[in-house]
Order: structure tokens, then C-alpha cells, then sequence
């Protein structure tokens, strides 16, 4: 089979991947970069666990072809390990109990970090709300989650 | 399968004029699922989202709005070109997938998948707008109406690219409306989208309505519906009636597993009303 040579910046080092045409960029994060954050509940948009940041914005890695990361910036969650808000995020929800199964976790905490750094000051229930819709959970029922977010939020933009 | 991963528009027609077989994708959103499936099994792909630097922008010159096609749905949800009665197409935005799915898919894509349950399509038939449409051979501007054919069909040729979809901005009393039922992440796939466009001075001057499904299994215009609002004064409901009888005799809102028909085109009439209300400013 035909692959294609692509390079792109993951997690802010370059790397270098040969992928096939059909090949989705969680194919492509999760087996050849290791990168296991990455997590794919649907595989057809609709869940949000497998969100991913190109170019800083949350698209869905499962229905996004590889080839398409040619060029681009790719952040997962192992990249945002050692960030000083996403610690803060981190140990919120450990406090608040916002992750049961852990399954939608990663997802969660990467478009919630997104909102955060965006925001400017500490966004509200509506805000974090329409943040994370995109990102089904199946245990919470998502206060914890809001509530851990906006208690993180008061920290980082303090 | 081959993919063909242009930079630049003029080598993206290049490629295409080559290889007439090649299927575009822009934002994936909708095409991938369907390969991923095997439901289409191309031998190539032209992939076009290396031209996002050159076919994403909004624009307004000469009394026309312009967006390129591989505009996101969240360009648009942030522009603020479209302010005013366009604010519209962030009423649409904000009902469309979920913000990662806005990300990621384009307008150009909308209307080109053209499906009943494209937002972008019924909002731009009530806008009456057109699709600009390049080829190595030149470009040509076809109104949006005569684009979509049928279900996945489109009146392109198969060394074309969408460019652009443009229609006149709206001023002197015009304003549009969009209502749809449910957003697609919460698995709620449009059962029923309407759009209503009316210049309005005190009388229905003209009007342009469009639902997701008109005579046809894809968007189309009401003009029965759009014939009985003209010249009317809108207080209430019961000058509302003849439109809505008019209205339910052009829909083909069918029954499937998501939802009877019956319960579409009651959705499609209070919707219909709703936005006529909301337009003119009637509670
Ligand atoms: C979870 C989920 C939720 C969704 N929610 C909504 C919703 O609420 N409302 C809605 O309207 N849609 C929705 N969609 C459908 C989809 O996101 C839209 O149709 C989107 O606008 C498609 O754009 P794209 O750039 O991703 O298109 P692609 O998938 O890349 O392409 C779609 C089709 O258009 C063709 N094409 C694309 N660009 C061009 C061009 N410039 N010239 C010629 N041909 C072209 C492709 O060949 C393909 O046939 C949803 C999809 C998913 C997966
Ligand atoms: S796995 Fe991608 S949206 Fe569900
Ligand atoms: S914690 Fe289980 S899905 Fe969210």
C-alpha cells in the first residue's frame, strides 16, 4: 500500500510518520506515536473522546484523516503534563471526583484547559458548559466536572 | 488510494483537471466517516485544506457577502463581518455538531454534501445565494438553488472546485431567521430545519422560505408558502394561516426511524410561524 510521508510538531517536537491514505490521526497518535491519552469512544464525532488540539483548536482525531496533520502543531494530553494549569486542572479533578471511569477524562481536561486559557476571567457554569459539550461522559453526569473546572479556573487566573 | 495534497488553489485545479476522478475533501467531517464505513471507495483524494489560507475569509464589497468555502463553521460562529440581520449565520453556528465538529467542518463542504440535514444549505436558499465554482478553464456562479440537484448530487463538474457562495447583504429591511430541531451531537440528526428571509416595511415586501425538505429529498424553497406572506401585515397567528396551509401542502417530510411525518410538519409550521413572529417583532 501507497503511504505518505508526513512531518508535523507533536506535543512541540518534530516528528516524522508514514501513514496510509485511510488512516485516521487517532490511528496515527495512538500506534505509532504511543500517544494513549487518545481515546476513541465513537469513531464516528459524536462522543468527543478523542479530541485532540491542530493549531491550538479541539477537532476529533477519529474522523480526521492523518495526512491532514502535514505541517500542523498536534497537542495531546501526555504534552500538557508538565503545564502548570493543566496540574491545577488536573488535582481539581481528583478534589471534585470528576473522573470515574476516566474514559472521557483526557478529553475533558484538554478542551477544558483550552476554555480556561481563553477566557478571561473565570468562565461560568454556561460557559463551561458549552466548553465541554462536545465531550460525552458517561458517569458523572458532568457537575463535578463543570464545578472542578471553575474551581480550577479561579486558580490559574488568579 | 492516492492522495493528492496540493498548497495552493491554481495547483489544486492543476491536479484536479488530471485526475477527474479524485474526490475532495476539505474538512472531513463528513466524507471520512463515510470511507472509514466503505461507503465511498475512492482511488484518489484531492485534499484541500492546505488552501484554508486562501479560501477562508468573509468578505463584504459592492453590496455582496462573500465566504469562502473552506470557511469553518467556527470562523463564522467568531466573525464579525456578520453582524446585524447576518448574525444569522451564528444562530446556525452555534446549533451546528459540537464545537470540535465546528472546528473542523466548512461551509463549503455543507453544500456540497448536499443533504436534508445540511443547516448551512436551507439558511443560504432563504439568502437566495449563489456558488462560485473554478476550474482550470475559468469559473462560473451558479445560484445555490440550481447547485443542488438531489441527494448527494450537485451540479459540479468533476474538474470544479467550490470556491465561494455569495448572496446580496441585507439591508433595507431584510432579516432572516433559522430554527432547527435538536443539535446533531445530541444524536438529534435535523428532523426539521427552516429558514425564512422577509423584507418587511410594515407589509411583507418579499419573502424567501426555505425547510430542509421541499418536493425534493434535499433543502428546498416553500413558494406557495413565500407567495401567500407577500403584502400581508403580520399582528398574530391568524394572519399567518394561509402561509402555514400553503406550507403544509409543499413539504415532503417523510416518516423514518428518527420521527413521523406527521410530527415534522407539525414542527416545521410552529417553527415557520415562530420565525415569522420573531422576524416582525410579534410575540
Ligand atoms: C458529529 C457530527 C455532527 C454534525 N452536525 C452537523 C450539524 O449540526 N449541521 C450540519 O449541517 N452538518 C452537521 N454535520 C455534517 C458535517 O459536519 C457538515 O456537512 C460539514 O459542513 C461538512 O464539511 P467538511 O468540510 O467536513 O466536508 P467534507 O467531509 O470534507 O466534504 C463533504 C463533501 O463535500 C465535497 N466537498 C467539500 N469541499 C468541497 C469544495 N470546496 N468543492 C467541491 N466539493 C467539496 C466532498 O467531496 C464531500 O463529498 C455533522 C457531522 C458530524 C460527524
Ligand atoms: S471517538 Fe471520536 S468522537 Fe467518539
Ligand atoms: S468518567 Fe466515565 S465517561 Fe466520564
Amino acid at each position: 500500500m501507497d503511504r505518505i510521508r508526513i512531518s508535523f510538531r507533536l506535543n512541540g517536537v518534530e516528528r516524522e510518520a508514514f501513514v496510509s491514505p485511510e488512516e485516521r490521526l487517532l490511528d496515527m497518535l495512538r500506534d505509532d506515536m504511543g500517544m494513549k491519552s487518545v481515546k476513541e469512544g465513537c469513531g464516528t464525532g459524536d462522543c468527543g473522546t478523542c479530541t485532540v488540539l491542530v493549531n491550538g483548536k479541539p477537532v476529533l482525531s477519529c474522523i480526521m484523516p492523518a495526512f491532514q496533520a502535514r505541517g500542523k502543531e498536534i497537542t495531546t494530553l501526555e504534552g500538557l503534563n508538565e503545564d502548570s494549569a493543566m496540574k491545577v486542572i488536573q488535582d481539581k479533578f481528583r478534589e471534585y471526583h470528576a473522573a470515574q471511569c476516566g474514559f472521557c477524562t483526557p478529553a475533558m481536561e484538554i478542551v477544558g484547559y483550552k476554555l480556561i486559557k481563553e477566557s478571561d476571567g473565570v468562565p461560568s457554569k454556561e460557559e463551561v458548559k458549552e466548553g465541554i459539550s462536545g465531550v460525552l461522559c458517561r458517569c458523572t453526569g458532568y457537575y463535578d466536572i463543570v464545578d472542578a473546572l471553575r474551581s480550577a479556573a479561579e486558580v490559574i487566573k488568579k | 488510494m492516492e492522495v493528492l495534497m496540493p498548497n495552493t488553489l491554481d495547483e489544486a485545479l492543476r491536479a484536479l483537471v488530471k485526475n477527474q476522478d479524485a474526490v475532495i475533501v476539505a474538512g472531513g467531517t463528513d466524507l471520512w466517516p463515510r470511507i472509514r464505513d466503505l461507503e465511498v471507495r475512492p482511488e484518489r483524494l484531492l485534499d484541500i485544506s492546505g488552501l484554508s489560507g486562501e479560501l477562508s475569509y468573509i468578505r463584504k464589497e459592492g453590496g455582496k457577502v462573500r465566504i469562502g468555502s473552506m470557511t469553518t463553521i467556527a470562523e463564522i460562529y467568531e466573525s464579525r463581518e456578520l453582524d446585524g440581520p447576518l448574525e444569522v449565520f451564528k444562530d446556525v453556528a452555534a446549533k451546528f455538531g459540537s464545537p470540535q465538529i465546528r472546528n473542523a467542518a466548512t461551509i463549503g463542504g455543507n453544500i456540497c454534501a448536499s443533504l436534508s440535514s445540511e443547516d448551512y444549505i436551507t439558511l443560504l436558499l432563504a439568502l437566495d445565494a449563489s456558488v462560485v465554482l473554478k476550474s482550470v478553464y475559468g469559473e462560473r456562479t451558479l445560484r445555490l438553488e440550481d447547485f443542488i440537484v438531489d441527494k448527494r448530487t450537485v451540479n459540479r463538474k468533476p474538474y470544479e472546485i467550490v470556491t465561494e457562495v455569495q448572496f446580496n447583504d441585507m439591508t433595507d429591511g431584510w432579516r432572516a431567521g433559522f430554527e432547527k430541531i435538536g443539535r446533531r451531537n445530541t444524536l438529534i440528526i435535523n428532523l426539521v430545519n427552516v429558514a425564512v428571509a422577509l423584507r418587511y416595511n410594515g407589509r411583507v415586501e418579499e419573502a424567501r422560505v426555505a425547510l430542509n425538505r421541499v418536493n425534493r429529498k434535499v433543502p428546498g424553497r416553500a413558494r406557495a408558502a413565500e407567495k401567500a406572506l407577500l403584502g400581508k401585515e403580520i399582528r398574530g397567528d391568524s394572519d399567518l394561516e394561509e402561509a402555514v396551509e400553503a406550507l403544509r401542502g409543499e413539504l415532503s417530510l417523510t416518516s423514518d426511524f428518527r420521527a413521523s411525518g406527521e410530527y415534522r410538519v407539525a414542527l416545521a409550521e410552529v417553527y415557520f410561524k415562530r420565525i415569522v413572529k420573531r422576524l416582525v417583532g410579534v410575540a
